[in-house]
């Protein structure tokens, strides 16, 4: 993970000057037109939105959101101590710089991509790993989106970037409604079997014209190797009726995105459709394949659906909530919350060649992304698509898990183990198995997009189960180990409030501690335990405030 | 507004919703309002599938043919509804078919054990891309009050993994999927941890709630009340695990229903629904008879018939059986042809389901298949009407949608409709 980000404060400022001159234009920086555009729709916006939040907020919500776990202890009272006043600017370039950013961010783009499908074809470590790699080598989204976009399975080289495919079984319906959903935003479900009722944009013949670009796809399983591959036959015609039509007219759609001109098919004598004709043994390669135009179709940045697509799902992922929201309903009738702004985003994410982390970075520097959560005084009911305060938004699954390994210092204890200079690969491959099952507990079904929803399940698990229990155990370096050494109720106080909630107590938790400690015959170690839990049970730790 | 968070009960969250809601406790307040009395009435409906896993045997069971070349070896046998004869592999409940409804012109079109179980558990034919909740998860939706501290859908399973399918809901949300109760064992994590006494676990749970005080003394928002009432529900749910004891009943009864997982799961099943569950669904294995479906027959209706009946009487007794809708399902019936290994296979073309209970009628019975059982010849039904006819059964439109994200999605097959004819 990352070690003393403020010292490294020398180091970050060159890459930080760069990433800021990138963004300059007429010297405004994308995050000053951020807060312009989202003040925009509000008189008075400044007067009337909370102030920024506490610099332990800060450092919790953007550690949260940039590397997914929150500080340890000595972080956040360095980041306190720091009198630089660029320091939050800083944080924030050097948390983006580390490689827990793209260890972080490969699982939220698995989770966001696969859904949390259980493996098929391909092994989600061999995906998992391609995901990361991917973003430790700074490669671009447009780039990512391609490569899976591309791939079939055959090349071993690129076979992991197919689990997209693959592991939807290479079901066109599937493949089409989930890369409408996941890279351009609209939500064609019900457009598979009729143009929607209500939603004048969503239209049968758009959902086809995707489609015809899967239709003749299909799972090709090597009767020796067993291995599955993606691949396509020479012909066939993506057909639909309508079911509301009564008189059950047949039309055909060729391969076309919405906005975009229709892909011109080579015309194929009968009989010549391949280079090499498929059967049962034999996986079948046509002369012109319909699925290898999708990608240069689809993710470039002349398609605004795919660029606002990346550039809404960026701002959901630090904000809480999309510009357009729910993050698959871009239609006329669900508009944006603030289009400028959108439209900004969708620009600047283009330009910046589709690295994510320009305008992740830009995002948390905005004041949108920093005010304090405490409605001010005289405000009344702030709508959360206004961002007057702060979004009280929960943990996904996986920032919540590695938040509980290191508030219980599991993640510290590791990594004095480990040494000072230890690999960000060591250390994930002892959490990893700590945070899996937390995960699972908590984790929203397979193949449904992932969102929050509250379950006595979770509740039982966080409450009973032994290995939460055990994280709780004191052991060298963790929370309740260090706790169980400090004698003075305060300074105690303290270490427990900074460890799990990165704040300090206030005088009256200071109190409630010290009276618990100071009970007669207190079994101390018992306590440490419910307190640490009691802490990490909190609302103010299942969620962002 | 003056939000007071000061009380520090377990109820402290649940009363409030419930307040909120308009339905305030159970007192004689509650009842003289019409309204909060009819929520109670919907809040008192549940629901029970027995579901004979592999597909049994209609010609065995409610549509019996005798003396035909497809009719096998069995008699049919008078019940006590006059004119209504089922298999004689079926006495005890031949007693009680004046309480329930035979539906006989069932076709699925369906001969695959896992897309025939998506159609019976979900009135919809599986489909690529579209996932449709199970009839356990809607009515989780649709019947479990947010107070109640158990799950609105178990599942128990004979021996199942043991994990919980939050999926089954689909787009209704995880929340209403089905909870597992493997081999009739409690679901996981209702006991408090090891070395954690009750004074502790009062203490930190007190502390919890002081910290949720203190935070909600400076913000508040309906989802960080969603979460800490999960905590309460979690609390009340280990105060009432002893539901999935049957232990605590009389030998008497547990020798009735049977010692067999059947009758123990039966029983518990009874004890849950007693005790304020919503849905359960309870399973017998295995009557995927493609070899000697008779014999087959004989000893796995043997166990199903008795503990059956007395599950009926039981409810009964308990003045249970008129508010909870009680099915008998397969994922499919067994052709009537009989195959060389004197076994029957799968069959989706003319089978029969059994209903009771809620809003059925007493002693119906519609649909007609022909002499030899190869076909519909009257009212023929498929999943769709039967889960329609579920949905009008328990008091809801079922023409009605549910609204996800803006996106109206039909309760049950636009296509279908309830079947009236056995409906009260």
């Amino acid at each position: 993970m990352f070690a003393n980000i403020v010292n490294k404060n020398r180091f970050v400022c060159s890459f930080a000057i760069m990433l800021l001159v990138a963004n300059w234009s007429l010297g405004q920086t994308l995050s000053q037109k951020i807060d312009a555009e989202v003040a925009k729709p509000i008189a008075d916006f400044e007067k009337k939105a909370a102030p920024l939040c506490s610099d332990l907020e800060f450092i919790r919500r953007v550690t949260l959101d940039l590397i997914g776990t929150i500080p340890t202890v000595e972080q956040s009272r360095e980041f306190v101590k720091s009198t630089n006043p660029n320091k939050r600017s800083e944080l924030v370039d050097a948390l983006l710089a580390s490689p827990a950013h793209a260890w972080y961010f490969a699982m939220v783009l698995d989770v966001t991509w696969m859904e949390r499908r259980a493996d098929k074809h391909v092994p989600s470590a061999n995906w998992k790993q391609y995901l990361r790699e991917s973003l430790l080598a700074n490669k671009p989204y447009d780039v990512m989106v391609k490569e899976i976009l591309s791939a079939d399975g055959v090349d071993a080289k690129t076979r992991p970037a197919a689990k997209f495919y693959l592991d939807r079984e290479g079901e066109p319906h599937l493949i089409t409604r989930d890369i409408s959903r996941l890279f351009l935003g609209v939500n064609w479900q019900c457009a598979q079997c009729h143009d929607h009722p209500r939603v004048e944009d969503y239209k049968q013949d758009l959902y086809y014209g995707l489609f015809a670009f899967f239709n003749r796809s299909y799972l090709f399983t090597d009767a020796k190797t067993k291995q599955s591959v993606f691949a396509e036959k020479g012909e066939g015609d993506a057909s639909f009726q309508s079911v509301f039509d009564p008189a059950k007219v047949t039309k055909s759609s060729g391969p076309k995105l919405f906005m975009r001109a229709a892909i011109t098919e080579p015309k194929m004598e009968k009989g010549k459709e391949y280079e090499v004709a498929p059967t049962k043994e034999v996986r079948g390669i046509p002369k012109f394949s319909r699925r290898s135009q999708l990608a240069n179709e689809l993710a470039r940045g002349d398609f605004e659906p795919f660029a606002r697509n990346g550039a809404n799902r960026l701002w959901a992922h630090m904000m809480g909530r999309g510009i357009v929201h729910p993050l698959d309903l871009g239609h006329g009738d669900n508009p944006a919350s603030h289009p400028e702004l959108l439209d900004l985003l969708a620009k600047e994410f283009v330009k910046a060649k589709f690295n994510h982390k320009e305008i992740l970075g830009q995002i948390a520097k905005s004041k949108a992304y920093q005010r304090s959560s405490q409605v001010p005084k005289g405000l009344q009911d702030p709508k959360p698509e206004e961002y007057l305060v702060g979004a009280i938004r929960p943990l996904s699954e996986e920032q919540f898990a590695y938040a509980i390994l290191q508030a219980s210092g599991f993640t510290d204890a590791e990594r004095m183990i480990l040494g000072a200079k230890v690999e960000e690969a060591a250390l994930q491959a002892k959490l990893a198995p700590q945070a899996t099952p937390i995960i699972n507990a908590l984790a929203t079904p397979a193949g449904q997009a992932p969102g929050y929803e509250a379950r006595v399940e979770q509740a039982l698990y966080l409450a009973n189960n032994g290995q939460l229990q055990g994280l709780l155990a004191p052991r060298k370096g963790s929370l309740s180990f260090r706790l169980s050494e400090i004698k003075d109720a305060k300074l105690f106080a303290e270490e427990l409030y900074l460890g799990v909630l990165t704040r300090m107590p206030t005088e009256d938790e200071k109190k409630e501690v010290e009276v618990l400690l100071g009970k007669k015959d207190v079994d101390k170690a018992g306590l440490i335990r419910d307190l640490v839990w009691a802490l990490m049970t909190s609302i103010e730790f299942r969620f962002q405030v | 507004m003056n939000c007071n968070y000061a009380c520090k009960t377990v109820d402290h969250g649940l009363s409030r919703r419930a307040f909120l809601g308009g339905v305030g406790g159970l007192g004689l307040g509650a009842l003289a309002n019409p309204l909060a009395a009819k929520g109670l009435a919907i809040q008192q409906k549940r629901v029970l599938v027995v579901f004979l896993a592999g597909g049994v045997s209609q010609l065995e069971t409610w549509d019996p043919k005798p003396g035909v070349v497809t009719g096998g070896p069995f008699r049919a046998i008078p019940t006590s509804v006059p004119g209504i004869h089922i298999s004689e592999l079926l006495p005890y409940t031949a007693s009680w078919m004046h309480k329930l409804a035979l539906v006989r012109g069932i076709n699925t079109k369906e001969n695959d054990h896992g897309k025939g179980a998506y159609i019976m558990q979900t009135g919809r034919r599986q489909e690529p891309a579209n996932e449709y909740p199970h009839f356990g998860s809607v009515c989780s939706k649709l019947l479990t009050e947010d107070k109640n501290p158990l799950p609105g859908y178990l599942n128990i399973t004979p021996n199942g993994s043991g994990a919980q399918s939050s999926k089954d809901a689909a787009y209704l949300g995880p929340k209403f999927g089905s909870v597992s109760i493997s081999d009739g064992k409690a679901p996981a994590n209702l006991e408090k941890p090891a070395g954690i006494n009750s004074e502790a676990e009062m203490q930190r749970h007190l502390l919890r709630q002081n910290a949720n005080e203190r935070f909600y003394s400076r913000r508040k928002s309906a989802m960080t009340e969603a979460y800490t009432q999960t905590y309460d529900q979690a609390r009340m749910l280990m105060e009432k695990r002893g539901l999935f004891d049957i232990t605590s009943e009389s030998g008497k009864l547990a020798d009735r229903y049977g010692k067999h997982d059947f009758g123990r799961h039966c029983l518990l099943s009874r004890r849950l629904l007693e005790g304020g569950a919503t849905f359960v669904k309870v399973s017998h294995t295995n009557y995927d008879t493609h070899h000697e479906n008779f014999d087959f027959h004989i000893e796995q209706l043997g166990e199903f018939d008795r503990t059956f009946a007395t599950l009926l009487e039981d409810l009964d007794i308990r003045g249970l059986l008129d508010s909870t809708l009680v099915v008998v399902m397969s994922e499919f019936g067994r052709t009537p042809t009989i195959n060389r290994n004197f076994g029957r296979d799968h069959w989706g073309t003319a089978w029969s389901v059994a209903m009771g209970g809620c809003g059925i009628q007493k002693g119906a019975v519609v649909g007609k298949t022909n002499a030899t059982g190869t076909a519909v010849v009257d009212r023929e039904v498929n999943g769709g009407h039967l889960f329609h006819t579920y949905l009008k059964a328990l008091g809801f439109d079922s023409k009605k949608n549910f609204y996800v994200d803006q996106r109206p999605l039909p309760m049950a097959d636009p296509k279908a409709s309830p079947i009236e004819e056995i409906l009260l």
